[in-house]
């Protein structure tokens, strides 16, 4: 199911008022069926591979609690657990990709191969449910976390539907200890739920989907237009995917945050990043977080030497990248994004920012970064959005040539509209999150702004509806 | 319920009811501002059902482009309704027709005429093609789709934020194709001596793996896709489950309720050439299906006009796809049908 559907706006109200109308010895149950009746509202069969994976990792953390002084049993109990997901995983995303470069390294090489594409199509949000799946094993491992006995909860865990399809990816140690305790109804928490819903609606159905047109146009045939057209849609996808994945996730907050549960903050005004290293802090904080504590920080963190630190960030956003997609695509991307934060290091150590004491001085300095890391991120952007190289290279090709070309994109005001909106309430939110800074506004202001947002999502969204971009993942 | 609960429901229905006044006075500014210009660009219909009003029309034509299609060779461009209307100068009638569209469209243009319009005749034209899935799945749907949901009834707002809500998603070129290849498998028949085929797909198959028209010619590459096109289009056995037949179902009652004599106008199709090209079972097929449209509606009250067999082949001026769009000779024909049947009643 959409959140930003007919059928949402019925099922929202309904499960939430259920859930506080049930006593909590029910609620699981109730939560429970809602999670699933939201998933299977996609394809209903795709419930079965959660529920393996689901499985697997429930018996896998028991058994490694009952074998916590066993080392050997209890780690090989963790690889059979990684690998078991980490296979279904494989199957849905990664098979059909691998089988396709196998016949393409075949015919090129002239070798004789049976394999064939397959026709698999990738679960919805598989690879945000498997890595919550796989934290819970890991934190269960490392001793974090105690085994749930409770196959329910731990069902539940893993397909809370608020963060079931695209996250955030939640720890156990956060969302299995809430499920336990019982929640009362609380106003703020209405109150604040509503309001990030209202605002992850505005991302996605005002924001998100009025630039993805735009976008669209852009990348389906880049020659048909001007360089200009082409830049002006290269920063309108790097908004639309933050409007789009911000909106989700702050959607998911909403919905959680009305039944009492606090789930992971995702975003923090990413683009007012000064670098790399500062984005992916602010960007997909659930994954990258989920990246440093299980691959990044095994792999020697940056408590190594230069080259091996240079290694281990090569290795983690290759990972990253692939993970996104089964693209080359994705690698790619992941892998340059590694390759940048790689040069920050050194560029980092001229320490130019302590080097200005007056304020304005900072300030334009800090302006610089900002400007020249949301500049880098467009262009990465760039190769993850395009379908294939052949497609980013005619992009590029007309960026360059179609200089003197006019431009035909015909931009209305709506979409710079909105993604000025977007800059003013990163600017004004700053650490903080939407619906606490809008709480702590004067009830005219706050108002004022109920308003406006829900004018917008009502007279200005987008009649063409968008799929959620990390749906696709 | 605790105390506390209890004041928390209070506040948060004080809360909901200040939203409730905030949403009426944002559905009025609405309405005095954006509501035209989305009129305009996502439901250009909505406009024809006011039009029954502001032109005091006594007969409505609905219809798709058969209505204003002409040939490059006509000596006048005057679409079927004006020529009703010249047929029946007592009568004031009214052109709300707009292309592709179908039952479902027509359903929501007559439930949106004013009730103070004068209307007191309603022509929907039957047109044969949009029974079969090549025009149910029609790539102009989507655009449709969207119409109907400005169609709707409710406040002008409510209307917009439906439209945002809804997923209406043009389909792209392959999408559509594997819709179409399967769609076709369920337009089923009942296979005799000399049509053995259970479906259209069946049909159509055979058809162009046979490279021949049924009157002896070999097909050139022009003749085929036209022959086949005929047998995707019309092979089909049309029955009470079938989605226009609901919707004109649907548009019979409304036409009861609103007290609107329906005249429904079975649109001519190239029959010559279907004969000719792929042979008579399929215009026997389409002949059926006419006489079902009659046999369902005719009891009913409805005046339904055969024009199925109206105009002669010649007068059909599209030769690369199956379209309903006839000459002056044949516009002709048809708005004299239709005149004599409302002078008649």
């Amino acid at each position: 199911m959409l959140f930003n559907s007919i059928e949402f706006f019925i099922f929202l109200p309904i499960v939430t008022l259920l859930f506080y109308l049930l006593p909590h010895r029910f609620r699981w149950i109730m939560l429970l069926g809602a999670s699933c009746f939201f998933y299977m509202w996609f394809i209903p069969k795709y419930i079965l591979i959660l529920l393996v994976t689901i499985v697997i990792d429930y018996a896998a953390g028991i058994l490694i609690e009952r074998w916590k002084d066993e080392k050997t049993r209890k780690k090989t109990c963790l690889v059979v657990s990684i690998l078991s997901t980490c296979s279904v995983l494989f199957i849905f995303k990664y098979l059909n990709f691998c089988s396709a470069n196998y016949i393409l390294l075949a015919e090129h090489f002239g070798w004789a191969h049976p394999a064939k594409a397959l026709n698999i199509i990738l679960p919805i949000g598989l690879s945000f449910h498997t890595f919550q799946s796989l934290s819970y094993v890991i934190e269960v491992y490392r001793g974090n976390q105690r085994a749930e006995r409770h196959f329910g909860y731990y069902s539940l865990y893993v397909m809370f539907y608020p963060q079931l399809v695209t996250g955030p990816i939640e720890r156990p140690q956060n969302l299995l200890r809430q499920l336990h305790e019982e929640k009362t109804l609380q106003y703020d928490n209405i109150a604040n739920g509503l309001r990030l819903i209202l605002f992850g609606l505005f991302l996605k159905m005002v924001v998100a989907d009025n630039l993805g047109g735009y976008v669209d146009k852009i990348y389906a045939d880049p020659h048909a237009f001007s360089s200009w057209d082409i830049l002006t849609g290269m920063v309108f996808y790097s908004f639309q995917i933050y409007g789009d994945f911000f909106g989700y996730s702050t959607i998911a907050l909403g919905c959680a945050l009305l039944m009492g549960f606090t789930i992971t903050d995702n975003f923090k005004t990413p683009y007012l990043s000064g670098s790399i290293q500062e984005f992916w802090r602010r960007w997909h904080i659930s994954l990258s977080t989920w990246f440093r504590d299980y691959l990044y920080i095994p792999l020697g963190g940056s408590r190594v030497k230069v080259p091996r630190w240079a290694f281990n960030t090569l290795i983690v956003f290759t990972v990253c990248g692939i993970w996104h997609g089964a693209n080359w695509t994705f690698l790619v991307w992941g892998a340059m994004h590694g390759l940048c934060l790689i040069a920050e290091r050194p560029l980092r150590s001229i320490h130019l920012f302590d080097r200005v004491e007056n304020r304005a001085g900072r300030a334009v300095i800090r302006l610089l970064n900002i400007v020249k890391t949301f500049a880098v991120v467009t262009v990465l952007w760039s190769i993850f959005r395009a379908p294939s190289f052949g497609a980013l290279r005619n992009l590029y090709s007309a960026l360059y040539h179609n200089i003197h070309l006019p431009c035909s994109l015909n931009v209305s005001a709506l979409p710079i509209v909105a993604i000025a909106v977007v800059i003013l309430v990163d600017i004004l939110i700053r650490q903080s999150r939407f619906d606490d800074w809008c709480s702590r506004r004067h009830a005219v202001i706050r108002w004022g702004i109920y308003a406006a947002l829900i004018f917008a999502i009502a007279a200005l969204s987008s009649v063409e509806q968008v799929p959620f971009i990390y749906f696709q993942f | 319920m605790k105390k506390e609960s209890k004041q928390i429901i209070k506040r948060l229905a004080l809360k909901f009811f200040c939203v409730l006044l905030l949403l009426v006075a944002m559905d009025v500014a609405y309405y005095f501002t954006l509501y035209q210009k989305d009129l305009d660009q996502h439901c250009p219909i909505k406009l024809l059902s006011q039009k029954a009003l502001t032109e005091q029309a006594d007969i409505v034509y609905l219809a798709e482009s058969s209505n204003g299609s002409h040939a490059p060779y006509d000596t006048s461009t005057l679409p079927i309704s004006t020529l009703i209307g010249e047929m029946l100068p007592e009568q004031q009638v009214s052109n709300l027709a707009q292309n592709a569209c179908h039952a479902a469209i027509y359903y929501d243009v007559l439930n949106n005429i004013p009730r103070s319009a004068p209307v007191k005749v309603a022509v929907v034209t039957v047109n044969m093609r949009s029974f079969g899935c090549e025009w149910i799945y029609s790539d102009l749907e989507p655009a449709l789709q969207k119409w109907q949901v400005m169609m709707h009834p409710g406040p002008a707002l409510y209307r917009r934020l439906l439209l945002g809500l809804s997923d209406i998603r043009p389909w792209n070129a392959a999408e559509r194709e594997q819709l179409i290849l399967e769609k076709l498998k369920e337009q089923t028949l009942t296979p005799t001596a000399t049509q053995p085929y259970r479906n259209a797909s069946e049909w159509d198959h055979a058809f162009a793996q046979a490279g021949m028209l049924y009157n002896g010619q070999p097909a050139t590459g022009d003749t085929l896709a036209l022959a086949c096109h005929h047998i995707k289009h019309f092979a089909l056995t049309l029955d009470e489950t079938n989605p226009r037949i609901q919707d004109f179902d649907r548009i019979v009652q409304l036409c009861k309720k609103r007290g609107f004599t329906l005249v429904f106008n079975i649109l001519a199709e190239n029959t010559d050439q279907i004969k000719d090209w792929v042979g008579p079972e399929l215009d026997q097929i389409l002949h059926r299906n006419a006489e079902f449209v009659i046999q369902r509606y005719e009891p009913q009250g409805v005046i339904v006009v055969n024009n199925l067999d109206a105009v002669r082949s010649s007068s059909f001026f599209e030769h690369e796809f199956p379209t309903e769009h006839y000459d002056f000779e044949g516009r002709k024909a048809i708005a004299r049908n239709v005149a004599k049947a409302l002078k008649d009643r």
